[in-house]
């Protein structure tokens, strides 16, 4: 089972939930026309975390990629019984109940298990599948591990916050339990000999298995509640028509058993084909549309930062009449908050939070939330920067009749800047590297790209390696530019 | 009798409980060269930024030309700095613009001259101050003396009828004072009205029209030269000079 919502995220719903209060009053009477609503618009998002081969991962078909796995034959099925057409979201796992709650998704199905805790914020279908778990483990140790009992003094991986997680914990014996955030991570903490086990889903186990030679499966007898083994899909909370009418699809699917017969072995040929070609160079197109978007968000967020930079820096440093005072007020608060949260936090704020008012794409998100931080941090240095200017500087422009605007643009600025490059280049650096944060809201950026590369090729270091080369000569090339822009500021 | 270019009427300033400023009533005329001497600290600098409101007056009258500038809005007071030019103790060049730019700058933005006249005019005012060879040098490769007259000449390039020298020879070093002084000596033969604070009393002996001895916030003595330095009427007057001539 997958991640359960991490704290952070689940105060940020909260938060969410609470503005919500005013942005969506009338859940109640939606309940009746939720079903209305989705045929109406003709369209039915699916919020899914395309990570979890067979479940649901990213595949190249017919030379595009494209999520796929059971999960999405179920989707689509789904949409052809309501009448509507299937759209489907990719978001990190941690993102998809936040993001029904707010209307970014209509549903989600994404190997969720409907436990009472979901319960409580999400309304779900009859389960579509039942798994168990297993133990995935080098081929190597096969004879010397049978269950979870085998591997008292060695050491067990599972995936944080997740019910296996909790299990092992729990069910075992003088082991250890190590959590990691990635199945594949795991996977590879596996063969290099740090983990002994793997507690993982049967149906991930044995993909895992069928494509890695090096790895065997063992039964892991947790004792399990069936809500904790079984998949259904959500809904926001009150969709009871909406709910029933899938639900008559979903006990199809069942009494069909169209998983086991259909769906699995469908996904399953995505799998094989996909480990045909494991190499890094297969994938250029994948790595190509993360370099895109990570400069696209860099240079938009170092733009539009700049600018809410100097705004910010000039009204930091008003004086005199209360207006004046206010603003330096606002300013100073605003400066203070930003530093003083995660980024990650101010890009789910924006996506999920403004989402309630404005129905933002990823991508626009991720560059508002990414300039608005990087526009604090640029106030101060361009603050700083301002400061730095002899005020014999403005004394002499303001003698030769020039205003205080004029001042500030043609003589105070430009030095200001000259003397804060250095720092501003920093900043800028910076920005490429933080705009990897974005790809929790799923933008498919550079660090998106080579996690979808990873659950795809089931390779864990080379996609890491790559990216990094890759982080080095976007950063090494900018700081070269920047270098160059220096020296010819540089002239005496 | 002329009208007089500025005029003065009861000006005090303070910062905070330091009154630098007490009661300043005084005029320059059209023409004059007014040297303003006096002990450190005795509100030289303070009233000759007073001047040109670079420092706001606590209270009292600052007029040029008949306008008061303490009454007047930010626009107008930015139009009247214009005619006031003003040359510091420490140059305050631009440091990112060549000598030819610091001077360009001010007509080009303010007066919106177009590059050629700018250009044009930016070269006889550094022929005159015997610096066109430096037109395309960057202030700190300049000498002192270079760099004071560099900022003469970008103070004379928004036509100024009043010029305002603030200590303007005090960070040279000696042998740089004097291509100073014979620039600032030049431009009172032309007819240049100027109020100049230094403490070089040869300079003010030979060009000054008027001598104002200031200290302690007013002016003491408000004579000619030749009777200031051969008969000071104050006590003050003759124990700074008993000072600063031994």
């Amino acid at each position: 089972m997958k991640k359960k919502i991490g704290l952070l995220l689940a105060m940020l719903a909260a938060l969410v939930m609470m503005v919500g209060v005013f942005g969506n009053p009338t859940s109640a009477q939606a309940a009746d026309s939720s079903l209305a609503k989705i045929q109406k618009k003709g369209v039915l998002v699916m919020g899914t975390s395309p990570d979890y081969p067979p479940y649901e991962f990213q595949a190249t078909v017919k030379g595009k990629s494209a999520v796929v796995g059971m999960d999405v034959k179920i989707g689509e099925k789904v949409a052809k019984d309501l009448g509507v057409k299937l759209k489907i979201k990719s978001m990190s796992f941690d993102s998809l109940l936040v993001a029904l709650q707010t209307g970014k998704v209509d549903m989600i199905i994404s190997g969720m298990n409907p436990t009472p805790a979901r319960r409580k914020n999400v309304d779900f279908t009859h389960t579509y599948y039942k798994g168990g778990y297993e133990i995935v483990i080098n081929k190597t140790d096969k004879g010397k591990y049978k269950n979870k009992d085998s591997f008292g003094g060695g050491t067990l991986g599972a995936q944080t916050g997740t019910t296996q997680y909790n299990a092992a914990k729990k069910q075992t014996k003088n082991t250890k339990v190590k959590g990691m955030t990635s199945q594949s991570d795991l996977i590879l903490a596996l063969q290099s000999h740090k983990l002994d086990g793997v507690a993982m889903e049967k149906p991930s186990a044995e993909a895992y298995v069928s494509n890695n030679k090096q790895l065997a499966a063992i039964p892991s007898n947790f004792s399990m509640s069936s809500s904790a083994t079984s998949s259904a899909i959500a809904f926001r909370k009150g969709s009871t028509s909406l709910v029933n009418k899938v639900n008559q699809t979903v006990d199809q699917i069942k009494k069909e058993n169209l998983v086991k017969k259909d769906y699995l072995p469908a996904a399953g040929k995505y799998l094989k084909t996909n480990t045909v070609n494991t190499s890094m160079g297969h994938y250029w197109k994948a790595f190509l549309t993360g370099i895109e978007y990570t400069l696209i968000i860099t240079v938009c967020s170092v733009f539009f930062g700049f600018i809410i930079g100097v705004l910010l820096a000039l009204a930091r440093l008003g004086k005199g009449n209360f207006l004046k005072s206010l603003l330096r007020w606002i300013a100073t608060a605003y400066v203070e908050f930003i530093r003083g949260t995660p980024m990650m936090v101010q890009v789910m704020f924006v996506y999920f939070g403004l989402g309630l008012f404005v129905n933002l794409p990823a991508l626009t998100s991720g560059i508002i939330a990414i300039s608005l931080n990087s526009g604090a941090y640029v106030a101060e240095y361009i603050r700083g920067g301002i400061n730095s200017v002899d005020i014999g500087q403005t004394e002499a422009a303001r003698s030769l009749g020039m205003s205080n605007g004029e001042t500030m643009r043609f003589v105070v600025l430009p030095q200001a800047l000259k003397n804060i490059w250095p720092s501003l280049g920093n900043e800028f650096i910076t920005l490429i590297k933080d705009s990897s944060i974005v790809s929790i809201i799923g933008v498919t950026e550079l660090i998106y790209q080579s996690n979808i590369v990873r659950s795809d090729t089931y390779r864990g270091v080379a996609p890491i390696v790559v990216i990094m080369v890759l982080y080095f000569i976007l950063t090494f090339t900018a700081s070269r530019i920047l270098n160059y822009f220096e020296r010819k500021m540089q002239h005496a | 009798m002329p009208k007089p270019v500025i005029e003065v009427e009861k000006l005090a300033k303070s910062f905070g409980d330091n009154a630098v400023l007490k009661d300043i009533t005084e005029q320059v005329n059209p023409g004059q060269v007014i040297v303003v001497i006096g002990p450190s600290g005795g509100g030289k600098s303070t009233f000759l930024r007073c001047l040109n409101l670079l420092e706001t007056p606590t209270s009292g009258k600052v007029a040029f030309e008949g306008h008061d500038l303490t009454t007047m809005d930010t626009k107008s007071v930015n139009s009247l700095r214009e005619k006031m030019g003003m040359v510091f103790q420490g140059f305050n060049l631009f440091p990112n613009m060549t000598v030819l730019e610091n001077i360009k700058l001010a007509p080009m933005k303010v007066k919106h001259a177009d590059d050629a006249s700018a250009t044009k005019q930016a070269h006889e005012l550094l022929q005159r101050v015997g610096l066109d060879d430096h037109a395309d040098a960057f202030p700190d490769s300049l000498s002192g003396g270079q760099a004071q007259r560099v900022a003469i000449a970008r103070a004379l390039a928004m036509n100024p009828e009043v010029m305002l020298f603030d200590e303007p020879t005090s960070a040279l070093d000696p042998e740089m004072v004097g291509e100073v002084l014979n620039v600032m000596q030049e431009l009172a033969k032309d007819g240049m009205t100027m109020v100049v604070v230094t403490h070089e009393m040869g300079f003010a002996k030979s060009v000054g029209d008027r001598i104002w001895f200031m200290a302690d916030g007013y002016i003491q003595e408000n004579s000619t030269p030749e009777k200031f330095f051969a008969n000071p009427e104050t006590d003050r007057a003759k124990d700074f000079l008993s000072k600063i001539l031994m």
